[in-house]
C-alpha cells in the first residue's frame, strides 16, 4: 500500500473537499485567537501585558517570561479559579462557494498554577462541523513543572520540563507555527507545520526538557510519539489526519533572546527528525526538519508596537519507497520549504493589523503532487482587529472581546495561478484566487 | 478638622518636606517618566489604588513605608526592612538589581542606569496619588 502522500498523488482528492480543507485552515488561522482571562486573573496582570494586542497568541516578552516560568506567577491573593471560555462567531466570505455566519468555535481553557513549580495550559475546542453541530476535541496541552531561580557559574538559571501535543506549541519566543498559528496551508508542508496535512499537531504526546541560562539563553531537548488512532479518535479527531507511527523522533530547540524593555529581539535554530510509516503498515520515510527563525518587537511605550518575524523551515525527505504510478517513477528523495514572514503593527495595545507572507515550496515530484508536480503555494493573510478590553484601564479585566477582519488571499497553488486543479475540457476552472476569502470574527473570553 | 483629615494633611506635609528637600538635585519630567513607568514597571506594578499584579500597586508609593500594602504577599526580605519609599530610597532602591538592594526579594528588576530615566520615573511615581 503506497503512502498516503503516495495515494494521494494517484487519487486526487475532490475540488470539493480540497476547498473544505483550505477553508477549515484558512479559518484555524484567522480565528487562533487564544485568550486566557484565567491567566489574568491570576497575576492581577492585563491581557495586554503578555499581549501587544490584549488578545493572543502573539507575546511580548513579559508573555514569554510567564510561559517560560509554567504559568505558575501570581498576585498572591489565593487560589483562582483555572478555567476560562471563550466563543467565537465567524461570518465568512469565500470568493467560491456561499457565505456562512456561524458561531464556529467555543472554547474551554483549563489553565493556571498548581503550585509554584506546576502550571499549565489545556484547551478543549468545539468546532462548528456543520449542519448545527459541534466536533469537540483535546485542542493544545502544555503541562509543565519548572525549578526557578537557579544559579550555574553565578547566572540564573531556570530548568523546566514541559508535557505536550504540538512540537514548538510550548516555545517561548511564540515564532514557531505550532505556537504562532501562522504556518502555510497547502498540497504539503513540513512536520513543524500544524497547517500540513497529516500534521503531527495534537496527535502526539511528547516531552521536553528546557533550560533559560542568563535570562537570554534557551534550549530545549525533546521526544514525541504519536498517538495510536483509537486515542486520536477518542479525543476528537478524524483518523483520515493520522501523522502515522513515528519513531525515532527528536525534537531540538536553541535560541538567543534579549529584552530591552523597550525592544525585544531573538535568534533561534530548531529541528525535528522522525522516522514515519504512513500509512502505519507502509515503508518508513526519514524526514528531518532543519528551520531558524528571527523576530524583532518595537514595544517603547507601548503605545505603538511593532512585531516582526520571519521562519524558514528546510525539511529533507527520504522516502521509504519510490512508486510508479503511469510510467512515472517517484522521486525517492525530496524537500518541503515552509517560510512564513510576519509583521504585526498595533496603536494603544487595541488596534492592530498583521500582514503575514506564507511560502510553501518543494522538490517537483509528478507521481507524489499530481499533474503539475509542483506543491509550491504561495498564500497572504490580512488582517485587521480591536481588541477593546484587557489594559490595566479596562473598564473589565476578568473578560475580554476580539473583533476581526480578515482576508487570505492565494496566488499560487498547486505550482500555478489558473487552473489550479487542471480542470477536463468543457469543465469549470479553479484559479488561485478562487481559495481567497474574507471573514469578520468576533471572539469573547471570560 | 476630622482625625482622618488632620492625617490626610499631616501626610502631604511630609510628602511636601521630602519632595522639597529632594527635587533640587533631581528634578525629572514627570510625564516622560510616565512612559518610562510603561516600558520599565508597568507589567508588574498597577498604579491604580488596591489593585495588586505580580508586585504590589504602587499608588501612594513616595512616602509610604516599605511592605505596606496590606493584601500583598511581601517576602520576608522586604518585610524585614523598616525603610520608607522617599525620593532617595526609591532612587538607591531602583539603580541597581532589585536582588543586590535587598537580598531575597521577589522583585525581577535589573535596575534602571539611566539617571534621567530614573529622576524622571520618580518624579512620575510622586503624581501617583
Amino acid at each position: 500500500m503506497l503512502p498516503l502522500t503516495n495515494r494521494r498523488a494517484t487519487r486526487r482528492p475532490p475540488t470539493l473537499f480540497l476547498l473544505g480543507s483550505l477553508a477549515l485552515l484558512l479559518f484555524l488561522a484567522s480565528t487562533a485567537a487564544q485568550a486566557i482571562p484565567a491567566y489574568a486573573r491570576q497575576t492581577g496582570a492585563a491581557c495586554a501585558d503578555c499581549h501587544a494586542g490584549s488578545y493572543g497568541p502573539a507575546l511580548t516578552p513579559y508573555g514569554m517570561r510567564f510561559k517560560l516560568g509554567g504559568y505558575t506567577d501570581t498576585d498572591g491573593q489565593g487560589t483562582k479559579i483555572p478555567l476560562s471560555m471563550q466563543l467565537t462567531e465567524t461570518h465568512n466570505a469565500p470568493a467560491r462557494g456561499d457565505s456562512t455566519t456561524q458561531l464556529t468555535e467555543g472554547d474551554l481553557y483549563l489553565a493556571g498554577r498548581l503550585t509554584d513549580q506546576v502550571g499549565g495550559f489545556v484547551k478543549i475546542e468545539a468546532d462548528h462541523s456543520g449542519h448545527n453541530t459541534y466536533n469537540t476535541k483535546l485542542s493544545n496541552l502544555d503541562l509543565r513543572f519548572v525549578a526557578k531561580e537557579l544559579k550555574l557559574v553565578g547566572k540564573e538559571l531556570l530548568l523546566g520540563v514541559s508535557v505536550n501535543n504540538s512540537p514548538g506549541f510550548n516555545d517561548p519566543i511564540g515564532a514557531l507555527p505550532s505556537a504562532s498559528f501562522l504556518g502555510p496551508a497547502g498540497v504539503t508542508g513540513s512536520l513543524l507545520n500544524p497547517s500540513s496535512p497529516n500534521s503531527l499537531a495534537n496527535r502526539v504526546i511528547g516531552a521536553s526538557v528546557y533550560a533559560l541560562y542568563d535570562s537570554n539563553w534557551y534550549g530545549e531537548l525533546g521526544s514525541y510519539r504519536s498517538l495510536p488512532t483509537s486515542q486520536q479518535d477518542h479525543l476528537g479527531y478524524n483518523i483520515n489526519g493520522d501523522p502515522g507511527r513515528l519513531s525515532d523522533t527528536g525534537y531540538a530547540r536553541f535560541a538567543y533572546m534579549k529584552d530591552m524593555k523597550r525592544q525585544f529581539f531573538s535568534a533561534g535554530v530548531v529541528a525535528l527528525t522522525t522516522r514515519r510509516q504512513l500509512p502505519r503498515s507502509g515503508p518508513t520515510d526519514d524526514l528531518t526538519d532543519l528551520g531558524y527563525d528571527l523576530t524583532y518587537q518595537y514595544l517603547g511605550n507601548r503605545e505603538h508596537i511593532v512585531q516582526l518575524a520571519y521562519v524558514n523551515i528546510l525539511e529533507k525527505r527520504d522516502y521509504g519507497s519510490a512508486p510508479i504510478v503511469g510510467g512515472i517513477a517517484a522521486r525517492d528523495r525530496g524537500n518541503v520549504h515552509d517560510q512564513t514572514m510576519s509583521v504585526t503593527y498595533t496603536f494603544k495595545q487595541s488596534y492592530g493589523v498583521t500582514l503575514t507572507h506564507f511560502k510553501s515550496t518543494g522538490s517537483r515530484d509528478p507521481v507524489r503532487y499530481g499533474p503539475s508536480g509542483d506543491p509550491d503555494t504561495t498564500t497572504n493573510l490580512i488582517s485587521v482587529y480591536w481588541t477593546p478590553f484587557g489594559k490595566d484601564n479596562s473598564y473589565t479585566s476578568i473578560a475580554n472581546l476580539k473583533l476581526a477582519a480578515t482576508w487570505f488571499r492565494f496566488t499560487r497553488f498547486n505550482g500555478r495561478e489558473n487552473d489550479i486543479f487542471f480542470a477536463p475540457v468543457g469543465a469549470r476552472r479553479t484559479d488561485a484566487g478562487d481559495l481567497n476569502a474574507f471573514s469578520v470574527s468576533a471572539s469573547i473570553a471570560f | 478638622m476630622s482625625k482622618l483629615n488632620m492625617s490626610h494633611g499631616l501626610r502631604l506635609a511630609a510628602m511636601a518636606t521630602l519632595v522639597a528637600a529632594w527635587a533640587p538635585a533631581h528634578a525629572g519630567d514627570a510625564k516622560a517618566g510616565a512612559d518610562v513607568f510603561k516600558s520599565e514597571c508597568a507589567e508588574c506594578h498597577a498604579v491604580k489604588e488596591g489593585r495588586n499584579k505580580k508586585g504590589p500597586s504602587l499608588f501612594g508609593i513616595v512616602g509610604r513605608p516599605s511592605a505596606s500594602v496590606t493584601d500583598y504577599a511581601y517576602s520576608d526580605a522586604l518585610k524585614s526592612r523598616q525603610w520608607t519609599w522617599t525620593p532617595e530610597q526609591l532612587h538607591t532602591y531602583l539603580s541597581q538589581p532589585a536582588k543586590t538592594a535587598n537580598p531575597g526579594t521577589k522583585m525581577k528588576y535589573d535596575g534602571l542606569t539611566d539617571a534621567k530615566q530614573l529622576d524622571d520615573l520618580i518624579s512620575y511615581l510622586q503624581t501617583l496619588h
